[in-house]
């Protein structure tokens, strides 16, 4: 199926004349292009109707994954296939690689780009947890200059986002420090799915836990009573992992829609905060399976 | 049976190379030049409501636009086996999705603009959406002038209520027969609708030339049936069967979906509409779930009585089928259950009804199984129900009461040759039945076995034919009308034809149907044109064989009865020596001494209709007729894993048995069997369709209705194939592509049971069901007001009353 | 506001005028009569209009054609032109398509596969076709053919190799 509605396009080569193509009048507003993979179908849909597309990918500044300033910075164009291939991310995110593997397809995540995921702000982004148990910053250049957000109050509401009007988001800076994580994503089935509900987890070598869930709230959301019932734990036992699943059932607040009913999300957030803090503990301890692994279909009892 | 050397053997398919290297063509692939015209439908937001006005003024005025079309251009009625579907709505719509105008302009883009601009005004009409509502006494009639209504004679739809047909089949004295039994169990199980998810939409490009012929090029099943339905609906037109001509590529898969006529016919008036020019219709996603057709909901009540040794006595068996708001191609489905029901056992007395019930749903038709994958999901959940609760092994209890050849079957005919029992030994076999296995920590492994059978439901003078047509060099074309939708047609025919005329497969070509060139094929449906246009083909091979040998023995002098083909030539009993190829004269004759040359070009035609069959049973008890040509029998089952705390099953392995009679090409037998068993699994784990409560499909896409991929297909999967010949069949074949999902969501159920005891009686049976059911929770309580089919409530609280007819 | 865009598709630099809503899929089909890449459901769920951009597996009803002015498009056109791959004669000779019409990006995602990963497990090859829709062959004989001419390919070397010395 075509696409109806008719609309400009530009593509810059430079992050002013980007920030001047978003800020300039344009019938129906301006919105960004970088891998198209949501915005396309949107477009087709007539989801979004926009008079101007300012395409994002010839932009040096939001390129690349390096160490900057002690910190891990991916630029808002990194396709999740290249934060899975990348030996950096693998090394100080390496939760983010479990993540970006279950998004959607490789034929997807070879153009799907986080800066857009994170820009979606749909409740089951799949880079929300995992970015908010990073304590990540995003990096958002406006006409009058650049902001820094952290990723806690990035996410306002479904599809929305604390990114101004005229806003682009740059990248995001993770701090560095050793730790080990997990990232489990419930689907209907194996193959490519919206999350039903998802759970990010990380814990340091002090034993301080950060924990995230998503798509069981209208934004992705930091999950507080478990980390501090985990706190200072590094080897939960069986018990402490039963009251944490019960903490972060209480802790949600799902709804019922046709991926799955309200209960079941709310009972399988119990189940993957257990298996995704066990696994993240065994890692801690320099065990446990590689990243990169589905963990609601791995033994992780 | 003499020995076959191509039939038997996994030949490379005939369009093997043309699908690897992208030369296959499908319909949207075919170039019309740039006087080609795209068109958009304009389709009803309500599932039932009143056309007060539909006004076009402005998307008629919109740029590019050359027309726009409405139900008054064209107030007409289609169907296959009953004319119940409009080719625009006209005083009233019936689902939200249906036609109501469409746009055609110069460009998609602006066919798409100026749809948006077509304004219709609604008044409301109470929306049945609940099989109990459109049953009820004094219920909102869909259909008020369902009485005249065009039909076949074996549909029974009444007058003055929401039902479409209703198929009575009556065997011995049921309740006698509950009398006898020692145990009764009763329940009740529900099917929602499905979807058929071909990867290629439907897609139709019509032109009705200045000279006044109208000329198709469509995805389609069924390119003879389509041209008849249109010679009947566009009669007023003028057209009659030869100026209509349907020219049918490769189709991107059917699955029942491409059967008959659905959206195709919008095309064709379109392109009647601008004479001249062609116009091209494709469906998107979207169109492709809500106004097709689907799967049928059904909800089913299954009551079953035994004797302690595990003889069944009696079945009772009442089914309600959500047929939507068009029952032209679902009642068919719905007559199929109905006398087929019982599965494939040996049981005395029984009573079915199967009723099929308009609603205001998109319309159902065909779907792969044609309702036997609906009615085994109760039946064989319940028959593995039965034997436990009588402490037998519920596999023994189906080998116990298997069907067998010369039984009477409940309509009163007698049972065609197949192995039910030889399919339940090997599958038991291979999934190690009776054999504890070892879970894993937090995992149950639980084992089921599930029989199947299937009839194709055809008309009793459905019929193919085939023309088969010699070349230069000795190589042939076939030309057929059944369709290559995949499963291997063209390369089973041509493998008969080769048998038949000692010809390598690759000498002979056989391509995809144009209804003026190509003989006569009813449909492709049903598993039946391996056998039925097999016969043709085979028939046709016989005529070729005989010309060859006559030829040649007048030619020569020889005796015809002297002289066989062997290696692609006419050989002699009598002289070793002698060996005549095909190529040295099947144009240009034979040379005689003096100079004259004796044939001609050969050439062979064949024909097949099954002569036995008759639809005039009595309609009170289906006694007296003869339905079906022939059931395949067959069984599946399998090992699978579930976790306890998710939910998640995952199939270890899985084997499933079927009697194909005779493998023309096991190769593509063993396709046939894996593609199905993985859509099948589909079906009964994740394929979840969902409607809101006004009737709109909230899912029509893949994000939301999971069709499997690489990922979700059992660890292992065992085809097997049985071959007890089938002795109208071509070399003994009989159909298989249909059988191979049946069995697969009553297996997954009982294996469910079997791992973590929990019975689910719903379909689908997703992890989330067998989650809640775990922690005690009943999944229909929670699962908010969103519906699989026209059904919504417990089960176990349908009344299975029928208000306004006995 | 039309733009002319130049690619290079299958090896040729092929030029078209195109509005910036055409999508890529689009282009391919209407303006470069490249007819393998297919519409089957216009969302990237079922990876029928796959090509490879730059090499890599992509969408091409999710990107619009103006987007890779520049850049090297291949299809199935290009695959095999001459003779088939060693991937396509073995697709062929062990009768794994049916319908076919998910065939043309069954074939570029496993060839996109193989190319970077060559010797994949069978996981990898379930993940690499994990968004090919396919409902006719329950995908077993895609998968395991892609491992069988994997397979093949790492044993061609040594003998290759034993056949100089």
């Amino acid at each position: 199926m075509s696409i109806a509605h008719e609309f400009d396009y530009a593509k810059p080569a430079r992050l002013k004349e980007a920030l001047a193509l978003l800020a300039r009048p344009a019938p129906r507003g301006a919105v960004v292009l970088a891998g198209g993979t949501d915005l396309v179908a949107w477009l087709r849909d007539g989801a979004v109707s926009p008079g101007r597309l300012v395409d994002v990918k010839g932009l040096a500044e939001l390129r690349g994954i390096r160490l900057q300033g002690g910190k891990l910075w991916i630029g808002a164009n990194a396709t999740f296939a290249e934060i899975i291939e990348s030996p950096l991310v693998k090394k100080h995110a390496p939760a983010l690689v479990e993540s970006s593997g279950l998004v959607a397809s490789v034929g997807v995540r070879n153009r799907a780009t986080i800066g857009g995921n994170v820009c979606s702000a749909v409740p089951c982004c799949d880079s929300g947890p995992t970015l908010l148990v990073h304590e990540a910053t995003v990096h958002v250049a406006t006409p009058r200059g650049t902001k820094r957000i952290p990723m806690k109050q990035w996410f306002l509401g479904p599809r929305r986002t604390a990114l101004a009007k005229g806003g682009l988001v740059l990248g995001f800076s993770l701090p560095l420090a050793k730790h080990a994580a997990a990232f489990a994503k419930l689907k209907r089935y194996r193959g490519e799915d919206l999350a039903q509900a998802s759970v990010a987890v990380r814990v340091d070598a002090h034993g301080a836990w950060r924990v995230a869930y998503g798509s069981v709230a209208p934004t992705p959301i930091r999950g507080p009573k478990v980390e501090r019932l985990l706190k200072g734990v590094k080897k939960p036992d069986a018990a402490l992992l039963k009251k944490a699943a019960a903490l972060a059932e209480a802790e949600v607040a799902p709804i019922t829609d046709i991926r799955s009913s309200e209960v079941y999300r709310r009972l399988m957030v119990g189940v993957m905060l257990k298996r995704a803090v066990k696994l993240a503990a065994a890692r801690l301890a320099g065990r446990g399976p590689d990243y990169g692994i589905n963990v609601m279909e791995e033994d992780a009892q | 049976m003499s020995k076959t050397k191509i039939v038997g053997n996994s030949s490379v398919r005939v369009d093997g190379l043309a699908k690897v290297t992208g030369a296959a063509q499908y319909v949207d692939d075919l170039d019309f030049g740039p006087g080609l015209l795209h068109a958009v439908v304009v389709e009803s937001t309500r599932a039932h409501a009143k056309l007060k006005k539909v006004d076009v003024s402005a998307a008629a005025k919109a740029p590019g636009v050359v027309r726009v079309v409405t139900g008054k251009d064209f107030p007409y009625m289609f169907g296959l086996y009953m004319q119940d579907r409009y080719i625009f709505a006209q005083d009233r719509v019936r689902f939200v999705g249906e036609q109501i105008a469409a746009v055609v302009a110069e460009t998609p883009e602006a066919a798409l603009r100026a749809a948006k601009l077509v304004k219709v005004d609604y008044e409301e009409l109470p929306a049945v959406l609940s099989l109990a509502d459109a049953l009820k006494k004094d219920a909102v009639l869909i259909h008020p002038h369902l009485d005249r209504y065009n039909k076949v004679p074996w549909f029974f739809p009444r007058a003055g209520t929401n039902i479409a047909h209703w198929r009575k089949t009556r065997k011995g004295d049921v309740e006698k027969g509950f009398q006898q039994a020692d145990f009764i169990l009763e329940d009740v199980y529900t099917v929602p609708r499905y979807a058929h998810c071909p990867i290629e939409t439907h897609a139709v490009t019509g032109l009705f030339d200045l000279s006044g012929r109208l000329t198709l090029w469509a995805s389609s099943q069924s390119p003879f049936a389509q041209r008849n339905v249109m010679a009947t609906a566009l009669k007023p037109f003028g057209l009659t069967h030869k100026d209509i001509r349907i020219v049918t590529p490769y189709v991107g898969g059917g699955f029942g979906g491409k059967a008959g006529v659905s959206m195709e016919i919008i095309a064709a008036v379109l392109a009647i509409a601008m004479k001249g020019r062609p116009v091209k219709l494709n469906w998107t996603r979207e169109q492709e779930f809500m106004n097709t057709s689907q799967r049928q909901g059904v909800i089913a009540r299954v009551k079953m009585g035994v004797k302690k040794t595990g003889q069944i006595v009696a079945l009772e068996h009442t089914l309600h089928w959500d047929a939507g708001a068009s029952a032209e191609y679902g009642a068919n489905v719905v007559n199929a259950v109905g006398l087929s029901a019982t599965g494939p056992y040996r049981v005395p007395n029984v009573k079915i009804d199967s009723v099929c019930v308009y609603t205001n749903m998109p319309p159902c038709g065909a779907y792969r199984g044609f309702g036997y994958s609906e009615f085994h999901f109760g039946l064989e959940s319940h028959i593995t129900r039965v034997a436990q609760a009588i402490g037998m092994d519920p596999v023994k209890f189906r080998r116990l009461n298997a069907i067998q050849e010369g039984d009477v079957l409940a309509y009163g005919a007698h049972m065609n040759p197949g192995d039910l029992r030889g399919a339940i030994d090997r599958v038991a076999k291979e999934i190690r039945w009776g054999k504890k296995e070892k879970a894993k920590p937090g995992k149950a492994v639980g084992k089921s076995l599930a029989c199947f059978w299937k009839a194709p439901a055809m008309p009793p003078n459905a019929s193919s034919a085939a023309f088969l047509k010699f070349n230069e060099d000795g190589s042939l074309n076939l030309t057929v009308s059944g369709m290559e939708i995949g499963q291997g047609f063209l390369t089973v025919m041509a493998q008969c034809a080769a048998e038949v005329l000692t010809v390598p497969v690759e000498k002979i070509r056989v391509e995809t149907p144009d209804t003026d060139r190509n003989p006569y094929e009813w449909q492709t449906v049903g598993s039946h044109v391996t056998w039925s246009c097999g016969n043709a083909v085979r028939a046709a091979a016989e005529e070729v064989k005989t010309k060859l040998l006559a030829t040649v023995a007048r030619a020569k002098g020889l005796k015809a009865e002297d002289l066989y083909l062997a290696d692609e030539c006419v050989k002699s009993r009598q002289d070793k020596k002698f060996a005549l190829p095909f190529r040295s004269f099947v144009i240009d004759g034979i040379m005689r001494p003096n100079g004259n040359f004796i044939g001609g070009p050969i050439q062979g035609t064949g024909m097949f209709m099954p002569e036995f069959t008759s639809a005039l049973g009595d309609p009170e008890t289906s006694q007296g007729g003869h339905p079906n040509v022939h059931y395949t029998v067959g069984c599946a089952g399998a090992i699978v894993e579930v976790d306890k705390e998710t939910g998640k099953l995952t199939v270890l392995k899985t084997a499933l048995a079927v009697d194909a009679g005779k493998a023309i090409n096991p190769e593509l037998v063993d396709g046939q069997i894996v593609g199905g068993i993985v859509q099948g699994l589909a079906t009964a784990l994740y394929e979840d369709i969902r409607y809101g409560a006004n009737g709109r499909l909230l899912n029509p896409n893949f994000t939301d209705y999971k069709i499997p991929t690489a990922l979700d297909c059992p660890g292992e999967i065992v085809p097997i194939i049985l071959e007890t010949a089938q002795p109208d069949g071509p070399f003994g074949a009989r159909g298989v592509g249909e059988h191979t999902m049946v069995a697969c969501a009553p297996m997954i159920a009982d294996a469910i049971a079997d791992a973590v005891g929990v019975r689910l009686k719903t379909m689908p049976l997703t992890a989330e069901k067998v989650a809640l059911a775990l922690r005690g929770i009943d999944y229909e309580t929670v699962k908010g007001d969103s519906l699989g089919f026209c059904f919504r409530g417990r089960p176990c609280d349908y009344p299975f009353a029928v208000g306004g007819a006995k | 506001m039309i733009q002319e865009i130049a690619i290079r598709l299958n090896g040729e630099v092929r030029r078209a005028a195109v509005a910036p809503n055409e999508t890529l899929l689009d282009v391919l089909r209407g303006k470069f009569g490249v007819k393998t890449p297919k519409e089957g459901c216009g969302r990237g769920d079922c990876g029928a209009c796959t090509v490879l951009l730059d090499g890599k597996a992509v969408r091409s009803c999710l990107i619009l054609a103006i987007e890779v002015d520049g850049q090297s498009v291949v299809t199935l056109e290009g695959v095999g032109r001459d003779k088939p791959t060693a991937l396509q004669k073995a697709f062929v000779k062990n009768n794994v398509f049916q319908c076919g019409f998910c065939a043309p990006g069954m074939i570029l995602s496993s060839a996109a596969l193989l190319a970077e990963n060559p010797q994949p497990t069978e996981h990898e090859v379930r993940e690499a076709l994990a968004g090919n829709l396919c409902r006719c062959t329950g995908y077993e004989p895609i998968v395991q053919t892609v491992l069988a001419v994997a397979k093949k390919s790492a044993k061609k070397k040594p003998a290759a190799r034993r056949a100089r010395s």
